[in-house]
């Protein structure tokens, strides 16, 4: 007797009939796809606050079934601060996560963002690193590769004029009040699944109350970096990876707090 | 005999799919999506399909829609 076994299917936690609308090869759908699916897992979608924030990421709303809120540009952190403690408050007991774009996270919202950290506030941060602001079109962002050439850095970005990018997830490792700092990327199977693996370790750390967990998505922008699909996976792998090693900084059940 | 659901209103021509597949069973359709670009389909003469869904994994666009294993 033949029988059939359902390999994959999408996510229940994403709405019926939902066409993405990000360009072409953009690895934000397969990121929305993965926390779908650890929210389907975990059993999370009635119980689950999302805060989606200004850039490409903001699109959350449309596709993701779950309460989500649209903060002011960079403020995610700073809402879902507020959003947690509220339902504390008020006895019931929210999911509580952010998506955002690397723009708004690590350059508009660092105050924010950081502070929630150090506070320790038990929620859970996702920060899609494309290095640079792909909805307005591509211009230099914080998390700009050395040398990456972008419309407001024609010349490849350089140590004189722009500086350094900022590695958010270790920075963010270094706070006290973490519990999860990691950084994954999406080019491959492999690393596909190591991210979904990372998510959900993530979610299940807010979900035991150990405190503030990120996890900084290295994701492809083959429009603004004017490479195809397959190409711009080929330069995370062969380029930005030496920049942004794919790596757990920080794991709290492992290297507790001194 | 295992397939994938390929739903080509959403596809929007990346190729990711095809570049994964371990049997090189999705090709370049002759129809065009969306961009302009021609959508994929999937051609499985032999029934080489592993029901591996590495082409759903990495399709940023939901378009292929189920993997089923028989």
């Amino acid at each position: 007797m033949q029988t059939s076994e359902i390999k994959y299917t999408v996510p229940k936690s994403i709405k019926k009939d939902t066409v993405f609308t990000f360009c072409p090869g953009c690895d934000h759908g397969v990121a929305l796809r993965l926390v779908a699916e650890v929210l389907d897992e975990l059993n999370l979608r009635e119980k689950s606050v999302a805060i989606a924030s200004s850039g490409c990421s903001v699109l959350l709303y449309d596709f993701l079934d779950v309460d989500c809120i649209e903060s002011p540009h960079g403020r995610a952190c700073a809402v879902a601060t507020g959003v947690k403690r509220a339902h504390k408050a008020n006895g019931s007991d929210k999911f509580v996560f952010t998506y955002q774009g690397d723009g708004d996270f690590a350059s508009i919202g660092l105050g924010e963002s950081l502070h929630s950290a150090l506070r320790g506030e038990n929620i859970t941060a996702i920060c899609i690193n494309n290095t640079n602001y792909g909805m307005t079109g591509g211009q230099m962002g914080p998390t700009s590769a050395m040398g990456q050439i972008t419309t407001t850095s024609p010349t490849g970005r350089n140590k004189e004029y722009h500086g350094f990018p900022i590695k958010t997830a270790e920075h963010i490792a270094l706070c006290d009040g973490v519990s999860y700092s990691a950084r994954v990327a999406l080019y491959d199977i492999k690393n596909i699944i190591n991210a979904k693996k990372t998510i959900k370790k993530a979610f299940e750390y807010q979900l035991e109350g150990l405190g503030f967990s990120f996890i900084e998505i290295l994701s492809s922008c083959p429009t603004n970096w004017k490479l195809s699909p397959s190409e711009a996976h080929k330069k995370i792998e062969n380029e930005l990876t030496k920049t942004y090693p794919i790596k757990v900084f920080k794991d709290i059940k492992e290297t507790p707090n001194v | 005999m295992s397939y994938i659901t390929i739903d080509k209103t959403k596809c929007k021509s990346c190729y990711l799919c095809a570049d994964v597949c371990p049997k090189a069973l999705i090709k370049k359709d002759g129809d065009t999506g969306k961009t302009g670009q021609a959508t994929v389909r999937f051609e499985d003469k032999n029934n080489e399909c592993l029901a591996c869904a590495q082409c759903a994994m990495v399709c940023p666009d939901l378009a292929i829609v189920s993997v089923i294993k028989e």
